[in-house]
C-alpha cells in the first residue's frame, strides 16, 4: 500500500539523517577545537554591559567579554583587574590605578587610561541612563594622569567603591558616546570576544587569542545555547549535546546527581529569597507586628518543603560573605515561636483574622512554593493571607509603586555589603519600596560607607544586622543552592556565588 | 472572475491590518508593567529620575496616538523599527526567526497530509474492520497527546537509542542541509501528528460520504479498478474539508508553535514573539503580530483559489 510506502520512507530518511550527524559532530570538533557548549534558560535583552542587570546577560558578557578595573575572585574578594594595582590618599578622596601595560581590546586597540575614563563617564551619562550609575554616585571625577596611570576623585570617601568598579565593564573610549552599538555587538578585553548572535538560538563567543594572559583561554570559545525548558538542558547534558549548564534548579540537581558523566558544582548564593512588608500601610507600620512574622515563620521547614533542602536560613547578609554576615543564630526572633508571635499580635492590637494580600512573583518556581508555605505558617498565628501570583511586569510595577502589602520575590545582594543594604533601607534608596525610614540606620549606613577600616565597618553592620533581622521591613527567607552541571570532561569550572563565569578564563576539555 | 475574488481580499487585508495593528499596539501597552520597568527588573539599583530617562530615550513618554502615528508612519514606508534593547531592526530579528518557522510549518504539513491521505483512505476502504478500528483509535491518540509532552519523549529516546545525535537547537539549512534536517525530524513530527491524526478522521468520513454517492457506483458498474475508484472519483470530492483544515492548521503553525520551539529550542516565530511580550519589546511585538496576520489571511486567499482549482462549479 502506499500508505506504508511513504511513512516508510520517512522513517528511512530519518535514520539516515540521524547517522549522519552523529559523525559530521565528531568531525567538527576534531578539526577546529569546537566551543563549549553551554545551555541557559532564556535570551539576553542586549549585551551593552553598561545597561543590561538580568542575570543572565550579565553572566554571559562580565569576566568572559568584559573585564574592570577590579575583579572579584570565587571567595568574593577583591582582586587586581585591568589595573595591576592603586593607592589610596589617606583622607580616602582620591584613588590612583595603575593599568596593566600591553592590554588590547578585542577589536586590536591598545588599552590606555583614556578608555578607563570614558567608560566612567560612559556610565554617568544621562543619554546612555545605565543602571549602574549609582554606583559611582560618589565619584566627581576621573583623570588620565598618564597613558597607564588614572585618577578617580571622590565627593566623599566611598568603602564599597574598590567591589563597586569591579561590575564596571571597561569598553573602548569610541563607544563613550555610542549607546547602540554595544547592544549587539560587544568589544571588550575579557578572554572571549564575540563572534555571532542568533537571536532565541545562541551567542557564540571565541577564544581572544591576545588574552592578556598568555596561555589562556585554554577553551576554543564558549557557545550560549538558549534552551527555555529545563528537561530539554538536562536531557541535552546527559547526551552530551551540552556540556555546562551554568544553572540547574535543585531537583534538576538531585536527578542528574547520579548520572555518569556528570559533575555537579554547587555553592550558597549571594541573593536570598524574601519576603517584603509594607511599612507605609497597616498592620506592618508596626514593629511589633514585623517582629512577629519572624516568630511566626519556621524558615527550615520553608526550605525542607520548598527547596528540597537547598538552602541555609537567611539573614540580612548572606553567609557566603565571610566576612560580613552575623551567624542567624544570634538573631532572637530567628527561634520559631508561633506563641510568642500571637503574644506580639496581640499587644499591637491586632484582629485575627486580618486578611492581607501577598504578592508572589511567579516567574520562579521556588517562590511560589516559598509564598504557600508562608501563607499556611502566618495562617497559623491569624494573619489571614491570600496570595497572588503576578506576571513579572505586573510585579515589578506593584513592587516599585509600593503597591502592596507583603510581597514575595529575591534580592540581588553584594560582594559588599553596603551595595545591598543601603539602596534597600537607607531613607529614599533606590529599592527602599517599603518607605522604611529608621534615622538611627540611616547614620549608620553613612557612617559604614565612609569608613576605610574594616573592624570598624564591620562593628556598625554587625549592629544593622542586629536590628534589620528582626524589625527591618525585608523578612529574609533562605540562601538557596546554586548548582552548575558539567560533563565529566570540563576541567578547572568553578561555580560562584555570584553567578560569575569567569572561572571558565582557565578551564579546559579534556576527555 | 480573478478580479472578483482578489478585489474584495484585498479590502480584507487592508481592514484587517489595521484593525489588528491597533490592537496590538494598545494591548501590549495597557497590560500593567512598561519596557523600562521590565528590563530593569525587581531589583535594580535605579533612580526613579534613571527611570524617567531611559523612558525617554525609547520614546515612551509621548501620549499613545503620537506613538501610534508615528510608529504607523514609519511602517507605512517600510520602517519596523529597531528592536527596543538590541538596536537591532526588527524586520532583520523577524528574518533570523521566520526560517525555522517556515520549515517546521511545511515539515509538519507535508508529513501531515502525506501520511493523512492513505490513512483516511484506508480507513474508508476497511470500514469497521480491524484496520480501521486500530487506526481510528490511533488518531484519538494522536489528537489528544500533548505535543510539548511527545516531544520530550522523543528527546529522551533519542538520547537512549541514538547517542550522539544531535536533535537540539536551529542549523540552517543551507550552512548544514542534513544537520538541519536532523535537528527537525522530532519537532516536526511532534507537530505533525495531531494534523495526521484529525485530517486521517476528515478525510475518512468524507471518503464515506464520497464513496456512497451515485456515480461510484456507476464507476464500479463499469468495472473500473478499486484504486481508480478511492483515488480519482472519491478522493477529489473529499478534497475540500482537507484543504480548509490544512489552511487553517498551516495558519496556526506559521503563528509559531510555541510549545514545540521551546522544547526542542528552536529559534522560532513563537518564541520570538513571546520573549518580545514579556520584555514589553513593542516594535517587535507589533510587527510580528501584523506579519502574522498577512500571513493568515494571505493564506485563507490562497485557500479559496485552491477552491475554486479543485471544484469547477465554484468557478461560475
Amino acid at each position: 500500500m502506499p500508505v506504508d510506502l511513504r511513512c516508510a520512507a520517512f522513517i528511512a530518511l530519518a535514520t539516515l539523517v540521524s547517522a549522519h550527524g552523529m559523525s559530521e559532530k565528531a568531525i567538527a570538533q576534531e578539526a577546529t577545537g569546537a566551543p563549549l557548549q553551554l545551555a541557559i534558560d532564556s535570551s539576553p535583552a542586549g549585551l551593552d554591559p553598561h545597561i543590561v542587570t538580568a542575570f543572565n546577560s550579565v553572566a554571559i558578557v562580565s569576566g568572559t567579554i568584559y573585564e574592570g578595573l577590579t575583579a572579584i575572585d570565587k571567595d568574593l574578594q577583591v582582586v587586581p583587574g585591568l589595573a595591576e594595582s592603586w593607592s589610596i590618599s589617606p583622607d580616602g578622596l582620591i584613588y590612583t590605578f595603575k593599568l596593566r601595560p600591553g592590554v588590547t581590546f578585542h577589536d586590536g586597540t591598545p588599552l590606555a587610561a583614556d578608555d578607563v575614563v570614558s567608560s566612567l563617564r560612559r556610565v554617568q551619562s544621562k543619554e546612555v541612563a545605565s543602571p549602574l550609575a549609582s554606583r559611582l554616585v560618589a565619584l566627581s571625577e576621573a583623570l588620565a594622569v598618564d597613558p597607564l596611570d588614572v585618577e578617580l576623585k571622590l565627593k566623599e570617601p566611598s568603602a564599597p567603591l574598590l567591589a563597586a568598579l569591579a561590575g564596571i565593564a571597561i569598553v573602548p573610549r569610541s563607544m563613550e558616546a555610542n549607546k547602540e552599538a554595544l547592544q549587539k555587538t560587544p568589544i571588550g578585553t575579557g578572554p572571549f570576544k564575540f563572534e555571532a548572535w542568533q537571536p532565541n538560538g545562541f551567542i557564540l563567543l571565541s577564544r581572544n587569542l591576545h588574552y592578556r594572559e598568555a596561555g589562556k583561554p585554554k577553551l576554543a570559545g564558549l557557545k550560549f545555547n538558549i534552551v527555555p525548558e529545563a528537561a530539554t538542558r538536562a536531557v541535552g547534558l546527559e547526551s552530551g549535546q551540552y556540556e555546562l549548564l551554568p544553572q540547574v534548579d535543585a531537583a534538576t540537581a538531585l536527578e542528574l546527581k547520579e548520572k555518569p558523566g556528570i559533575k555537579l558544582s554547587q555553592t550558597l548564593e549571594l541573593s536570598d529569597t524574601v519576603i517584603g512588608l509594607n511599612v507605609a500601610r497597616p498592620p506592618f507600620a508596626d514593629a511589633r507586628v514585623r517582629e512577629a512574622v519572624n516568630y511566626a515563620l519556621d524558615r527550615q521547614a520553608i526550605i525542607d518543603a520548598a527547596l528540597f533542602g537547598a538552602g541555609v536560613p537567611a539573614g540580612p547578609l548572606s553567609p557566603v560573605l565571610k566576612s560580613w554576615a552575623r551567624p542567624v543564630a544570634d538573631f532572637p526572633c530567628y527561634r520559631h515561636d508561633p506563641q510568642k508571635a500571637r503574644a506580639l499580635l496581640e499587644e499591637a492590637g491586632i484582629a485575627k483574622g486580618t486578611k492581607l494580600v501577598l504578592r508572589v512573583l511567579a516567574s520562579r518556581q521556588d517562590i511560589k512554593d516559598i509564598a504557600q508555605v508562608v501563607q499556611a505558617e502566618l495562617g497559623e498565628v491569624g494573619i489571614g493571607v491570600e496570595l497572588a501570583n503576578e506576571e513579572t511586569g505586573q510585579f515589578v510595577q506593584d513592587w516599585r509603586n509600593g503597591n502592596f502589602d507583603l510581597f514575595a520575590s529575591a534580592n540581588a545582594g553584594g560582594v559588599d555589603p553596603d551595595e545591598f543594604l543601603y539602596r534597600t533601607f537607607h531613607t529614599g534608596g533606590s529599592t527602599n519600596v517599603f518607605r522604611y525610614s529608621d534615622a538611627t540606620v540611616d547614620h549608620d549606613l553613612e557612617e559604614a560607607r565612609r569608613l576605610s577600616d574594616r573592624t570598624e565597618r564591620k562593628a556598625i553592620y554587625d549592629r544593622l544586622q542586629m536590628q534589620l533581622a528582626c524589625s527591618g521591613p525585608i523578612v529574609a527567607i533562605a540562601y538557596g543552592t546554586l548548582f552548575s552541571a558539567a560533563r565529566a570532561e570540563l576541567k578547572g569550572y568553578e561555580i560562584m556565588a555570584n553567578r560569575s563565569l569567569v572561572s571558565l578564563r582557565d578551564a579546559s576539555l579534556s576527555p | 472572475m480573478l478580479r472578483r475574488l482578489v478585489f474584495p481580499r484585498l479590502v480584507d487585508l487592508v481592514l484587517v491590518v489595521l484593525g489588528v495593528s491597533v490592537v496590538a499596539f494598545l494591548m501590549i501597552r495597557l497590560i500593567p508593567g512598561d519596557a523600562v520597568a521590565i528590563m530593569l527588573g525587581a531589583n535594580s539599583e535605579v533612580t526613579p529620575q534613571a527611570l524617567s530617562e531611559l523612558r525617554e530615550r525609547i520614546g515612551l513618554d509621548q501620549p499613545f496616538l503620537v506613538q501610534y502615528l508615528r510608529w504607523a508612519f514609519a511602517a507605512l514606508h517600510g520602517d519596523f523599527g529597531t528592536s527596543l534593547w538590541t538596536g537591532r531592526p526588527v524586520a532583520e530579528e523577524i528574518l533570523a526567526n521566520i526560517w525555522p518557522t517556515l520549515e517546521l510549518t511545511f515539515l509538519a504539513l507535508a508529513i501531515g497530509a502525506g501520511c493523512a491521505v492513505p490513512f483516511g483512505c484506508l480507513m474508508a476502504s476497511r470500514r469497521g474492520r480491524g484496520t480501521d478500528i486500530a487506526l481510528r483509535i490511533g488518531t484519538v491518540l494522536g489528537l489528544t497527546i500533548p505535543s510539548f509532552w511527545l516531544g520530550i519523549v522523543l528527546i529522551l529516546a533519542a538520547s537512549r537509542l541514538l547517542p550522539g545525535f544531535a536533535s537540539l537547537g536551529y542549523v540552517p539549512f543551507a550552512e548544514n542541509p542534513l544537520g538541519n534536517l536532523a535537528r527537525m525530524a522530532m519537532p516536526a513530527f511532534a507537530l505533525a501528528l495531531p494534523i495526521l491524526a484529525g485530517l486521517s478522521r476528515l478525510i475518512r468520513s468524507a471518503m464515506l460520504d464520497a464513496l456512497g454517492q451515485d456515480y461510484i457506483r456507476t464507476a464500479r458498474a463499469k468495472g473500473a479498478p478499486e484504486r481508480v475508484i478511492l483515488y480519482k472519483h472519491a478522493l477529489r470530492n473529499a478534497l475540500i474539508p482537507f484543504v480548509t483544515y490544512l489552511g487553517i492548521s498551516a495558519g496556526y503553525l506559521l503563528g509559531g508553535a510555541i510549545v514545540v520551539e521551546e522544547v526542542f529550542a528552536i529559534p522560532g516565530l513563537g518564541r520570538l514573539i513571546l520573549g518580545a511580550i514579556s520584555e514589553r519589546n513593542y516594535p517587535l511585538v507589533q510587527a510580528s503580530i501584523l506579519m502574522v496576520t498577512v500571513g493568515f489571511v494571505v493564506l485563507n486567499f490562497a485557500i479559496d483559489v485552491i477552491y475554486v482549482v479543485i471544484d469547477p462549479r465554484l468557478r461560475r
